[in-house]
């Protein structure tokens, strides 16, 4: 927003900021690269667009930590850039020692960008560093400098590409030219890169293909008389040069090929969180700017001819539907594919299904599934745990499956749905299934009391979650890492979630968790009276102030106090509420209501500001006039939430009430 | 596959103690049980209300059955439990001074009530089981959430 010369220190941490970001999007392309990479483990031909990919991001990295000079990470992209070069010109062959390689230097290029982020001293990168030039070898490290300062792209187009259409019809089936065939063909010329079916425009299908080949007119005039037609796919720029957007679809492109691709952000713009609450607390002030506005109307409706009145009262109903939609609009804005805590999952699967020795599958379904960013952060620990749990408890080593009669390879399923206004997520494996005799065991061990019987898969479910429990041994990292099934219980309730159990011994076991997909967020003040804690939206407040107590004036029933150049009328919720008054000699007043109709809310004194999550107090029982909800402000503890424009009207219409309270109930 | 809500136990119920008298409920009807921790007071709620816990990601009212049945209201201590029971989607937890035990009631031990019942949680008991030597009062979870009733004895108001 400022034109003007701004502070250096800023200007480069915005430049600092630009770069993390930049360095996320290139991990995420990498990170889903090397899975698609994995494939080609042992095979002379690797797909040649996952190696042009992963170079160009290898490339980047290079290039922009050099400019924040962060030595390590520059140096770790540019050894992982020199093998991909070495593959890429087919003097090596991609050896899985080669892959893991490849992912540990990309979790320690990580850890090194994520160190300089936090401010956190770098780890070593010598060891990941020693290993990945061992992978280029003296030969080519030697010879590297050189072409490394040539345009990459030169090394990315080496063959020429083509996209060849063939839309099969009866007589050529006749003639035994079918997509099969045809396929077999053109991968004997060179790589097929892309297939995809289309719909042609008189509805029938046709099948595209993306094929890197030297293709002479021999071969070509033999193809094209086979109703394959071909075309020349130019690049119109370097790929340097290519912008982002380009490149993205080229990733996506690309991991429809990959065994778990993930989705692609092709079009998604970048926007602070920070920036859509601050929209929709704009939202929030035009809603009580429309309150105000009905008020006033109300004053003055006698004096309006009936037929301007009708004419006002229709607008006023446009602007009310029109806020909704508005408000719902910016909701929606928050809404991101649970792709983002999925994509993870294929890294930490792989890792660990290579610590523990076993064979697992991981299946990825509903990624563009939208839940709000809210639930996005604090879903990806829960998810994280689970996966883990499928992997070191839920799947068995290859040797217990083949011994049961299974595929030596587990499949953990996960898989996100929304119904209505839930979303749905669930993990499940085909793994050794929940013993429940073991899970009694092992809770009576811990002290737990166990209902009689069998336990149901609810039962099973509340004693894994209670604290204190673990199936294994306290030693086995894998699943201690991070949280428990307690905490992940409660992380889930904590946002208005629930989680249940499916199993059976040996066949496998199912976690389900129900989600809001949104919630209801609103900025508060916390405040303390007595010994409580209240919170009260912040959108609700027109001004904070505080008053020393002796300021506070009786006025018939009333205390008031001088603000403004008026008498303010106090609230004290201590006495609304039945609590100790305050023993400081300062009250803290929030200021609701406008002009003569405003009040003051006396509380002892405010002790912060909060993002908290809303939720409704549905039960007749404990509904009070004045609450509008409660919330958890992180230690389970509920915190109600005051309702001003309730206190206000109350205030209004019964101020003889308030001030006599309910005291003498008890 | 075992579906969470699948199982109920048929005769299975929580047993639990106020005021010296043994209730039981259902296990039918208990979604679990918790030690007693922090229960936030909620202003100008009925007498026997204790307040609001977390429950499942629901704002659950705590219901003190002393409070309920007319006893005097104790602190609570180590035994203290509240017992989180469902009806419909609606959670309510209950206060009592203990609870620890699943008993398996064989229905043919179960009688009505005596019409000579005396005291407040009378109108709440739904049967009476005679096990050994000892009397368990089988509450009725909707009679003790109708908070329609009037209530006399003990609740202040």
């Amino acid at each position: 927003m400022q034109d003007g010369p701004s502070d250096g220190d800023s200007m480069f941490s915005d430049f600092l900021d630009d770069y993390f970001a930049e360095c996320d999007e290139h991990l995420m392309g990498v990170r889903r690269l090397l899975l698609a990479l994995e494939v080609s483990v042992g095979r002379a031909a690797i797909n040649r667009t996952v190696l042009d990919e992963l170079f160009r991001h290898f490339h980047s990295l290079k290039g922009i930590s050099g400019m924040v000079e962060l030595r390590a990470a520059e140096d770790l992209a540019h050894g992982m850039e020199e093998y991909l070069r070495v593959l890429r010109q087919g003097d090596a062959t991609l050896t899985a020692e080669g892959v893991d390689t490849l992912f540990d230097g990309t979790q320690m290029l990580e850890q090194v960008i994520g160190a300089r982020r936090s401010g956190a001293v770098s780890p070593s990168v010598d060891p990941v560093a020693r290993r990945i030039a061992r992978l280029v070898g003296p030969s080519a490290t030697g010879a590297s400098r050189a072409p490394s300062a040539a345009d990459p792209a030169s090394l990315s187009r080496p063959v020429p590409r083509w996209r060849c259409t063939f839309a099969p019809s009866a007589d050529l089936v006749a003639r035994g030219v079918r997509v099969d065939t045809v396929r077999k063909r053109l991968s004997s010329a060179g790589e097929i890169l892309e297939a995809v079916p289309r719909v042609t425009a008189d509805g029938a299908i046709a099948f595209e293909f993306v094929l890197a080949a030297e293709l002479d007119d021999v071969v070509s005039a033999a193809w094209r008389a086979d109703g394959i037609a071909i075309e020349s796919i130019v690049d119109e720029a370097p790929p340097e040069e290519v912008p982002p957007a380009a490149r993205e679809s080229a990733g996506a492109a690309e991991s429809e090929l990959a065994p778990s691709g993930s989705v692609a952000p092709s079009h998604f713009v970048r926007v602070d969180l920070t920036r859509l609450d601050e929209l929709m607390r704009n939202v929030g002030d035009l809603v009580i700017s429309r309150a105000r506005l009905t008020d006033t109307l109300s004053r003055v409706e006698q004096r309006i001819p009936a037929g301007d009145w009708r004419a006002i009262q229709e607008n006023a109903i446009a602007i009310d539907r029109q806020l909704r939609t508005l408000r719902e609009g910016i909701m929606r804005v928050r809404l991101v594919p649970v792709g983002e805590i999925f994509r993870r999952m294929p890294f930490v699967v792989r890792d660990l299904a290579r610590e523990t020795g076993k064979r697992v599958r991981l299946e990825l379904r509903g990624q563009s599934t939208e839940i709000d960013k809210f639930l996005i952060e604090r879903m990806m620990d829960p998810v994280l745990h689970l996966v883990r749990n499928a992997v070191s408890h839920g799947i068995e080593t290859v040797e217990e499956r083949l011994a049961a009669g299974k595929r030596p390879e587990g499949t953990i399923v996960l898989s996100a749905a929304t119904a209505g206004d839930l979303v749905r997520i669930d993990i499940s494996d085909d793994g050794r299934g929940i013993d429940p005799d073991a899970v009694v065991a092992r809770a009576r061990a811990a002290g737990l009391s166990v209902p009689p019987g069998t336990p149901d898969a609810a039962t099973l479910l509340s004693l894994i979650c209670a604290p204190g429990f673990s199936t294994r041994d306290e030693s086995d990292r894998a699943s201690g890492r991070g949280v428990g099934m307690s905490v992940v219980q409660s992380a889930i309730e904590g946002l208005s979630g629930s989680m249940w159990l499916e199993t059976e011994k040996g066949t496998g076991t199912r976690f389900g968790v129900e989600l809001p997909v949104t919630i209801a967020i609103a900025d508060a003040l916390i405040a303390k009276v007595g010994t409580e804690t209240f919170a009260v939206p912040q959108g609700s407040i027109r001004e904070v102030v505080e008053v020393p107590v002796a300021t506070l004036l009786q006025v018939e029933r009333n205390e008031v106090v001088p603000h403004r150049g008026a008498a303010l009328p106090v609230l004290r919720l201590s006495r609304l509420f039945g609590l100790p008054e305050t023993t400081r000699d300062r009250l803290h007043l929030f200021v609701v209501g406008v002009g003569g109709a405003a009040i003051g809310i006396a509380v002892d004194r405010i002790i912060g500001q909060r993002e908290i999550v809303v939720r409704a107090i549905a039960d007749s029982l404990v509904r009070v006039e004045g609450i509008s909800g409660a919330t958890d402000l992180g230690d389970g503890h509920v915190v109600l939430i005051l309702d001003p424009a309730v206190l206000l009207r109350h205030m209004r219409e019964r101020p003889d009430r308030i001030v006599t309270g309910r005291k003498g109930t008890a | 596959m075992m579906r969470a809500d699948a199982v109920r136990g048929g005769d299975s119920y929580i047993v639990f103690t106020i005021a010296g008298t043994t209730y039981a409920l259902p296990s039918g009807e208990v979604r679990h049980m918790e030690m007693i921790d922090d229960i936030t007071r909620v202003p100008n709620a009925p007498s026997f209300i204790d307040g609001v816990v977390f429950s499942r990601g629901q704002v659950v009212p705590v219901v003190n059955l002393r409070a309920r049945f007319g006893f005097e209201r104790a602190a609570f201590d180590l035994r203290s439990r509240l017992i989180v029971v469902q009806t419909g989607s609606r959670l309510i937890g209950l206060v009592a001074d203990a609870a620890r035990e699943f008993v398996a009631i064989p229905p043919d031990l179960v009688q009505p009530p005596n019409e000579a019942l005396a005291g407040m949680s009378g109108r709440y008991v739904e049967g009476i089981a005679s096990m050994g030597d000892r009397l368990i009062l089988i509450l009725s979870l909707d009679r003790v959430l109708n908070f329609a009733e009037p209530l006399t004895v003990g609740t202040a108001e």
